[in-house]
């Protein structure tokens, strides 16, 4: 698979641990060891050497919008023809208020997040990209966020099916 | 949340050191105690500005290639009772309600799931169909992944910068 293969039974375990809120005490990475029945200076040496593999990006918070004065989002899909998708998506990610741009197979090509402090500003974002971009607003579909009923990034059960499956060496 | 949580917030964007005191170590960059950096921490979790203080992984790296969007159609009156049954599905990690476009797109619910391959994906969202009884959704595969970032950013976004 992906350039996986150099993970050991402990890092899938670390790996799984970090998933939730680290502890907020001094030393955390003992307090983590403790857990995993790891040493401290084991814990290190295994996170330095995941983040040097790009496999952990950080270990940091991750604030929610609304208590940062950003109240708005939408998801916005576009049907871009093929062979304009690049030049769009490019244009699309440089806007700091875009933090999700994938290509997805359906009619409609192009979807992002936009995330602003008011509906006001994610309309007048969105008028921009569509002049820049060339699409017609009545070609998009802009699908507001209503309610979250759920955030909650984590990998544990591929985690955990890679453990039970036995990757990983011991 | 005044001016030096958002300092501090903005000091651990790039990540928590990985040094023994690592809290600490924070404070000494913003002139305070590490015990007042863990204090201030603790509060902005339990005021709800810190949804999470955890690993970012690269989960292509660890082997999930597959990752797609699912749009449900569910019955008008129906969207409330199913967000939360859908949210509990372990491999959905976002579960959204969102506007619909009438006579375009009548979509109302969104999860996202992440898998190892597309059948794995695809096994999942067939399950939560039969036992949610939602059989009108379309599965949105990503091909191409231009920009992913965390939504707030206190540096870029976050109206971080004094």
């Amino acid at each position: 698979m992906n350039g996986d293969a150099h993970l050991e039974r402990i890092d899938l375990m670390l790996l799984d641990a970090l998933q939730d809120d680290i502890p907020l005490v001094p030393r955390p990475w003992a307090a983590l060891g403790t857990r995993l029945g790891l040493l401290e200076q084991e814990v290190l040496e295994r996170l330095g050497r995941l983040r040097d593999l790009g496999i952990v990006r950080a270990i940091s918070p991750i604030l929610d919008s609304y208590h940062l004065g950003l109240m708005a989002t939408t998801l916005i899909a576009l049907p871009v023809p093929i062979e304009r998708i690049s030049d769009v998506a490019a244009i699309i990610s440089g806007y700091p208020e875009v933090s999700h741009n994938f290509q997805r197979e359906n009619t409609y090509t192009v979807w992002f997040t936009l995330t602003a402090e008011s509906e006001e500003r994610l309309g007048e974002l969105l008028s921009e990209i569509l002049a820049r971009t060339g699409i017609p607003e009545g070609d998009i579909l802009d699908l507001s966020t209503v309610r979250k009923f759920k955030i909650d990034v984590r990998f544990s059960h591929v985690l955990n099916g890679r453990l039970e499956e036995g990757h990983g060496s011991a | 949340m005044d001016p030096l949580d958002r300092r501090l917030l903005g000091e651990l964007e790039g990540g928590l050191p990985l040094v023994p005191e690592p809290f600490h170590d924070i404070g000494n960059r913003l002139g305070i105690s590490g015990e007042e950096v863990i204090k201030r921490l603790q509060r902005l979790l339990a005021d709800g500005v810190i949804r999470k203080f955890k690993a970012r992984i690269n989960q292509r790296l660890i082997g999930i290639s597959a990752n797609a969007l699912v749009a449900w159609k569910v019955p008008d009156t129906g969207d409330g009772d199913a967000g939360p049954l859908l949210a509990s599905y372990p491999g959905v990690t976002h579960c959204y309600e969102r506007t619909r476009v009438p006579g375009k797109w009548n979509y109302s619910l969104y999860t996202v799931h992440h898998g190892r391959t597309r059948v794995e994906v695809l096994d999942e969202v067939r399950e939560i169909s039969e036992k949610t009884g939602i059989r009108d959704y379309v599965v949105l595969f990503s091909t191409k992944e231009f920009k992913r970032v965390p939504n707030v950013r206190i540096g870029e976004n976050g109206r971080g910068t004094p």
